[in-house]
């Protein structure tokens, strides 16, 4: 097997008496594209920064790009390159000013900056507005700066904090389509994000909460554990029938949908009676049930009932 | 290196670009300098004047002629006694007092030396050098129109202006010079401590974290822009003290500029300090304001900490201002060199030693 850009072993941080990260483990390769979801105060952030160097982790250890964040923290910022979910470059400088300093940073300078930086040009079309105060550009183009800027030194691994938060869909999926350019040609990059069709692009994709990983695997394999175990219910009215399945045996979890309700189920066959059972005593008009197949949304729904009826340790 | 000079040039861009802080850099030194200055130097006229004539010649009063249509003198008092004028002083009911011997046109006419006495009050000092340096000329030129020329080359009026109360004479001297360590109190910290907090509010410090930049080469870089703004400030003051107030500099200006860079660290360690407590520019500058006032008013650089009660007057001593002002003072106004001035400079490196250290640790603490 290759080496890997990211392997991650049992890492754990805490802060006081708080466990922030809760022995995580996972591994990306180059070329791939791993996404984490959870709630916020999940340990997302918290992981990132152990793995970009700027947080020691309390136990477990960690390499990235080859250097472990324990021992190494300083060769690790040479090899990564960070875009965090807030707008962080100099709105006062130009978007040439912001990559000139950025390219400084790394120590880039005269024909390579210069080189490096109409490559980055011609990666992510911002040359047009290399004259243009940061601060005025629109939110698409500011993340595709603060990209650019990340990429500069050719880091061959890339941490995305939320790096689509607050822009509008068209940029997303221009900013996408950058990021899957980045891991055609080798790139690493880890992505955190809220947005489930953007989970859905992601080869590996692990779910968070508490400080733990609850669930990893690709998006079909996260999927698949639903197969056959969810009904697509249409009924009037909603409210009313929501409250009354809610209370259903076997019911692992249900979410609405505009005017049909979810229903994960641990028997198809079973649910199916039983739905019609109340539907009947509770007096709700049943238009249609369906088995379909699940969307990640439907995935992290069940997740999250199951980590509620789990109680409350799995909060803390 | 390179990191450092790139993070320079960055503050320098943020700077010029920032144009309320420009204003502020521009135009206070040029505002403190009229207050301080030409507000305070305004030549003064029209002095209340009491004339105590024992002579009662014609020669005599032409003399007091003389002092009265120069404007500077209004003649309002003509006491009979030494001890009237003394009196009129003390009271401040009169600011000078001329005293004309008896037998003043005698003994001038005879071409003997005669004495002519004036004695001004010395508490306001602006008016007092006004007073002392027009009297000079208006008694040479009395001497020239009245033919009063000795073949010895001795003066015929042997005239003796004296200061009552305040005889070393503070003057725009003395204020000018002491603008310096004022401007630099006041601006540096609070343009370092803003633009540290800005980078902060805007999450610029988060971005640069994760990259190989060390932060003392952060600290660093944010400072030296602000070590040149001080340095033009400094120089802006020096400069115009000499060339607009005709302030001469005795001292050594190698001497006034290592001690100048001494000071300029402590108000840039003291704007660190400020930027590693505050979470917004808003707190920065007034933190930085409140730590200001005291220093102006207990440094001695409007009233002489000598007349301060002891409590106040020790206050004083923690004040780095205090010290630089002594030396600054020293330098320009004295001549003073390193030798006498160890009294200022050690209190001075201690309190540089001890912000600096402080505010580094702080920092540092706070990127974590």
């Amino acid at each position: 097997m290759s080496v890997p850009a990211i392997e991650v072993r049992e890492l754990t941080r805490r802060f006081g008496r708080q466990t922030a990260v809760d022995r995580v483990s996972f591994r990306l390769d180059y070329g791939e594209i791993f996404g984490f979801l959870g709630p916020n105060g999940a340990g997302k952030s918290t992981t990132i920064r152990m793995l970009c160097g700027i947080l020691a982790p309390s136990s477990g250890s960690a390499t990235v790009a080859g250097h472990d964040v324990g021992k190494d923290p300083e060769r690790i910022k040479l090899s990564i390159g960070y875009v965090s979910q807030k707008f962080s470059l100099y709105s006062d400088l130009t978007v040439q000013e912001n990559l000139e300093f950025y390219g400084s940073v790394y120590l880039l300078e005269g024909e390579r900056l210069r080189g490096r930086i109409e490559q980055v040009y011609a990666l992510t079309g911002l040359g047009e507005y290399r004259t243009r105060l940061a601060g005025v550009l629109s939110g698409g183009w500011k993340q595709r700066l603060a990209l650019a800027n990340a990429i500069l030194h050719e880091p061959r691994v890339l941490f995305l904090d939320e790096p689509t938060a607050g822009v509008d869909p068209l940029s997303r999926r221009a900013l996408w389509e950058l990021f899957y350019k980045l891991s055609a040609s080798g790139v690493a990059l880890l992505v955190t994000t809220h947005y489930m069709e953007e989970a859905e692009r992601c080869n590996q994709l692990a779910f968070i909460s508490g400080g733990r990983i609850l669930r990893m695997g690709s998006p079909q394999e996260l999927k698949s554990r639903l197969a056959g175990r969810l009904l697509e219910v249409e009924c009037r009215p909603l409210l009313k029938a929501s409250a009354a399945f809610e209370r259903m045996v076997g019911l692992t979890g249900l979410t609405a949908y505009g005017t049909t309700l979810h229903l994960n189920v641990q028997d198809e066959r079973e649910a199916r009676t039983r739905i019609a059972e109340i539907a009947r005593s509770e007096g709700i008009e049943l238009t249609g049930v369906r088995t379909i197949e699940p969307s990640l949304e439907d995935v992290f729904a069940v997740i999250e009932n199951e980590e509620e009826a789990r109680g409350p340790h799995a909060a803390d | 290196m390179p990191r450092i000079k790139a993070i320079a040039r960055k503050e320098m861009i943020h700077l010029l670009r920032d144009r309320r802080t420009l204003v502020l850099i521009a135009l206070m030194p040029f505002m403190q300098l009229i207050t301080y200055g030409y507000a305070i130097n305004t030549d003064v006229k029209h002095l209340p004047t009491a004339v105590y004539d024992q002579d009662r010649t014609s020669m005599s009063r032409r003399l007091t002629e003389a002092f009265e249509q120069s404007a500077y003198f209004d003649i309002t008092d003509r006491p009979a006694s030494f001890e009237a004028v003394r009196q009129a002083i003390d009271r401040g009911k009169v600011k000078a007092g001329l005293i004309i011997p008896p037998g003043f046109m005698r003994d001038l006419l005879a071409g003997r030396q005669a004495e002519l006495q004036l004695i001004i009050d010395g508490t306001d000092s602006n008016p007092a050098n006004t007073a002392m340096n027009t009297s000079q000329a208006i008694v040479t030129q009395y001497m020239l129109r009245q033919g009063l020329l000795r073949t010895d080359g001795e003066p015929p009026v042997v005239f003796k202006p004296r200061l009552w109360y305040n005889p070393d004479l503070k003057s725009p001297f003395f204020m000018v010079p002491g603008l310096v360590g004022l401007l630099l109190q006041l601006l540096i910290p609070m343009i370092t401590a803003t633009a540290i907090v800005r980078e902060k509010e805007r999450g610029n410090i988060e971005q640069l974290l994760v990259t190989p930049v060390k932060p003392w080469e952060i600290i660093l870089g944010k400072l030296i822009p602000y070590v040149g703004v001080g340095l033009l400030i400094a120089l802006t003051i020096i400069a115009s003290a000499n060339l607009l107030f005709a302030v001469p500099i005795r001292g050594n200006p190698l001497t006034l500029f290592v001690l100048t860079m001494l000071f300029l660290t402590v108000c840039l360690g003291f704007g660190l300090y400020a930027s590693t407590v505050a979470e917004n520019q808003q707190q920065a500058s007034q933190i930085i304001m409140f730590f200001a006032a005291p220093s102006i008013l207990l440094s001695g650089f409007i009233f002489p900490r000598e007349s301060m009660p002891w409590p106040i007057y020790g206050i004083g001593y923690f004040i780095p201002l205090t010290y630089y002002l002594k030396i600054v003072r020293g330098i320009i106004l004295k001549g003073l060199g390193y030798d006498d001035l160890w009294g200022e400079i050690l209190p001075l490196v201690a309190i540089c030693a001890l912000v600096l250290g402080l505010s580094i640790k702080r920092f540092h603490k706070r990127l974590e």
